[in-house]
């Protein structure tokens, strides 16, 4: 029963939040100076060009009928159109976010898959050599600016050693002679499915460098956090005890300690989880992967509004889904958290 | 547990997999469905299928071009951006407006011949024969007038163009027939590249715009879509059947990559990835010129260029002495080879050079320090004293240094230059307001949308009951009517025409209306075993890839 209210307490937060964002962009967009009907019509439009569209895009309506007709849109799955390419947003969003989404899950995988491990022993060697390299690293995750970053691997990777490609998600010759069938847009399991493992490896040496440069930030996050937690848990009796009793030391920190530790670290992942959504932006756009980032880049520069809120709200809405999950998670996992 | 944050890992993967599958489905126009697996189009010339995999073409036989924006919208009768690169290699116009250095200023190409009466009020095009769309549907004078019917019905993009025409007529199969409600030079506007492509009937009437844009064409050109991923890259392949034959050494396949850093477009076309690309840093260009002998860099003037209208409704600038007086205070020379360096070419009336309608023979203004400050005197304003208000494109660093190099010169004059970088929107809302209480000076760079002087002379000059273009609140009876019978003239005889633009374009000169600064160049760069690479500013940026071989 409790886990009932709490459910739909955060649920019903969450679409609160929402609307609220919503409203917040919708209006941003509005009262920002400009004139989006003759930004729409194109260069040198006539005044009667300007008319018609002004008309066709309901900006002679009330403002709070523009947003009605925005939210029930949005609610129908129309997610407006843009005003540079005149395609409905909807189906631009879908072409690009498997793109940034396999590159955040791979930046993901690599901040897990390196950031937990040395979080352990760094937290297990607390003091030691180990400890104080992990800690430089986590840091220097954190405060790196991933252009910057994204910028030298390139310069060393491609200019210096030639083993890496640098940029773009597949090669030319790839592309042209063992194209990747479109599934689900994420091209590591396109090509693996259809046995297409000249692009399997073609799109996986693509996927090295932004995904590497997007994992810095987590993996400082990751590694911070699971360190400061193992302290903490192997400061417990039970860890005392099972020394004792003559557990291996690998089982003690990998099992015992990590299941307690972990769940701050869930946490953070699922936060960083998101901030790659939008540190996304500056990656795609250094290494020219066509994603959601590079998208609302182009948005921002043409000065397409419709586009630039949408992407804000879609992102928002992630974000407070995500949080939700989150939160349901580690309800579901850790005793101690209360459901009141 | 291990096994919960493994869970938590699994799923996350599985939700972001299903959440990209559900959002949200693109709004389809209410005709046809779309049917995604097989293509509308007849047998004989559809591209290879996703299933097989194509035969594998030499490198040498692909053409391909790093392309620094992406391509907006590939629907033919709604195209008006950088998607005209593609647009211009899959379809064709009825007329070819030719480069600058030609003789004749059009080219036939799917009308061969064309004739209008004494007032350019109605024309006839005679259609070439034996031309076939790329879907099998058979071009002629049906096909003509469905596309610009069509194109003018949809009203997007350039299809204003289209304004005068007031009835198509069929007369035979090759033979169409225009009438227009005023006198407009139509076998120039037939030749622009937005909103005068000539498309497939069969496929239009079948396909929604989406189909165009998921990558698809029906044109008569010489290539045809064969695959395109949104944002990243867009292949085409030969049109076996196109009217114009193949030679051997011509291209066979297409690449546009798509690529807005300029680091990875300059690595692109120096390794040899790519064939052709622009938008390279111009501090870039010379240690490409120096290193690469394996490169070529054209650069050529655009019909681009920017001026500085003077507001000649509000003091001072209403009085002609100060405005000459400005025009000489302007350092064209220093700028231009300080600044701009390649970039730009100091401009010469108000038509960019290449274009009719260009005169090599009018009169240019250039630094000069004391005639201005004689003309100032003259004016009575032998110290200056006034403060000018110059608004420009916030974010342009061009017109922005142009800004602070012309404020330090009229400084020495004793005018004080208020450079104001605004919006675009914000500079124009102002312009068009009360023009005793917008600025003095508007700077900004203005291209021609059809390929004749009247879109330069007319928008800007010509007065307006209600300002929209003529941010110089310019008001010349005289003016206004060489302009217009010019126009009239653009249809019938273009020499007519060329001599009363020319007049027109004095006149603006002799009352300085605008400093005209510069035409902006072109510069693009290939790879040196292309051949056949000739810049055609009417067609910004796009390379027509059949006239090109290795």
């Amino acid at each position: 029963m409790r886990w009932f209210e709490y459910l739909t307490r955060r649920l019903l937060w969450a679409i609160l939040v929402i609307i609220s964002v919503s409203i917040i962009t919708f209006t941003v967009a509005r009262v920002i100076p400009s004139d989006p009907a003759a930004a729409w019509v194109g260069s040198h439009p006539t005044p009667e060009q300007i008319a018609r569209a002004r008309i066709e895009l309901e900006l002679d309506r009330p403002l709070w009928v523009q947003y009605y007709y925005y939210a029930r849109d949005l609610l129908s799955g129309n997610f407006g159109t843009s005003i540079h390419s005149h395609q409905p947003i909807a189906s631009d969003i879908r072409t690009y976010l498997p793109a940034t989404m396999e590159l955040v899950l791979a930046a993901m995988f690599i901040a897990i898959v390196i950031g937990i491990p040395l979080g352990v022993l760094s937290g297990a060697k607390k003091g030691s050599i180990l400890d104080h390299l992990t800690r430089l690293i986590s840091i220097a995750g954190v405060s790196m600016p991933t252009f910057w970053l994204g910028l030298l691997l390139q310069l060393f990777f491609f200019g210096l050693l030639g083993i890496l490609p640098i940029g773009a998600r597949l090669s030319n010759e790839v592309a042209l002679n063992s194209p990747v069938v479109k599934i689900t847009g994420f091209y590591l399991i396109d090509s693996a499915v259809t046995g297409n493992w000249v692009a399997f490896k073609d799109v996986l040496l693509h996927l090295i460098l932004p995904s590497f440069t997007l994992s810095t930030y987590p993996i400082g996050l990751v590694i911070r956090m699971t360190r400061s937690s193992m302290v903490e848990v192997l400061n417990e009796n039970y860890i005392l005890a099972a020394r004792v009793a003559g557990i291996p030391e690998r089982t003690v920190l990998f099992v015992l300690a990590l299941k307690n530790a972990i769940i701050p670290t869930i946490t953070v992942l699922g936060l960083s989880f998101v901030y790659s959504l939008t540190g996304a932006i500056l990656v795609e756009v250094i290494f020219s992967w066509a994603g959601l980032g590079k998208y609302t880049t182009d948005a921002i520069l043409s000065i397409d509004f419709p586009v630039i809120v949408t992407v804000t709200l879609v992102i928002t809405i992630f974000y407070v889904l995500i949080n939700l999950f989150l939160d349901l998670i580690q309800a579901a996992v850790d005793p101690r958290v209360s459901l009141q | 547990m291990k096994n919960r944050s493994l869970i938590f890992v699994i799923v996350v993967i599985v939700m972001s997999i299903l959440v990209t599958q559900c959002a949200p489905k693109p709004v389809t126009e209410a005709t046809i469905p779309v049917t995604e697996a097989t293509s509308p189009t007849t047998a004989a010339n559809t591209p290879t299928t996703e299933v097989t995999t194509p035969p594998e073409v030499s490198r040498k036989a692909i053409f391909v071009y790093a392309h620094p924006s992406d391509l907006p919208n590939l629907d033919p009768a709604r195209s008006n951006s950088n998607d005209s690169v593609v647009t211009s290699n899959c379809y064709e116009t009825l007329t070819f407006y030719n480069p600058p250095g030609s003789t004749d200023i059009l080219s036939p190409e799917l009308a061969t011949r064309w004739e209008s009466n004494d007032d350019a009020t109605e024309w006839t095009f005679y259609l070439r024969k034996g031309v076939t769309f790329q879907d099998g549907t058979t071009f002629n004078a049906d096909a003509v007038k469905y596309s610009i019917s069509k194109t003018k019905e949809i009203g997007e993009g350039s299809s204003y163009i289209w304004d005068p025409v007031t009835e198509i007529e069929v007369v035979d199969a090759y033979t169409v027939k225009f009438k227009l409600s005023y006198a407009a030079p139509l076998d120039l506007i037939a030749s622009t590249g937005y909103g005068a492509w000539i498309y497939s009937p069969t496929a239009y009437d079948q396909q929604p715009t989406e189909w165009f844009n998921e990558g698809n064409c029906a044109g008569t050109g010489p290539y045809m879509i064969e695959s395109y991923e949104r944002g990243s890259r867009l292949v085409m392949t030969r049109f076996e059947n196109y009217w114009g034959g193949w030679q051997p050494g011509q291209f066979e396949k297409i690449i546009f990559e798509i690529i807005q850093d300029p680091t990875i477009l300059q690595q692109k076309i120096e390794s040899g990835d790519a064939d052709f690309t622009y938008r390279i840093p111009p501090d870039n260009i010379a240690n490409i010129k120096a290193n690469h002998q394996d490169i070529v860099v054209y650069t050529n003037p655009s019909f681009q260029n920017l001026v500085g209208l003077l507001n000649t409704k509000k003091p001072p600038l209403d009085n002609p002495l100060v405005r000459h007086a400005l025009s000489y205070s302007f350092p064209y020379e220093q700028f231009i080879q300080g600044v701009m360096g390649e970039r730009a070419t100091q401009a010469r009336g108000v038509v960019p050079k290449g274009m009719w309608g260009h005169g090599d023979d009018l009169f240019q203004y250039s630094y000069d320090f004391d005639k201005a400050k004689e003309l100032l005197t003259q004016a009575g304003l032998p110290n200056g004293g006034f403060k000018l208000v110059m608004t420009y494109s916030s974010g342009d660093l061009d017109e922005q240094q142009l800004g602070e190099v012309w404020k330090a010169e009229l400084a020495k004059l004793g005018i004080e230059l208020d450079v104001q970088g605004m919006t675009w929107e914000a500079q124009w809302d102002l312009a068009k307001s009360d023009p005793l209480k917008a600025q003095d000076i508007f700077v900004m760079y203005w291209w021609p949308d059809l390929v004749s002087p009247f879109t330069f002379l007319n928008a800007m000059f010509h007065s307006e009951k209600s300002i929209l273009w003529n941010l110089d609140y310019y008001s010349n009876p005289k003016y206004d009517q060489l302009v217009d019978t010019g126009n009239v003239m653009a249809g019938t005889d273009r020499q007519q025409a060329t001599e009363l633009f020319i007049q027109a374009q004095q006149i603006l000169l002799d009352d300085a209306v605008s400093l005209f600064f510069y035409d902006l160049s072109n510069t693009h760069l290939a790879r040196s075993d292309v051949k056949g690479f000739v810049d055609n500013p009417a067609y910004p940026h796009v390379v027509f890839v059949y006239k090109l071989s290795r």
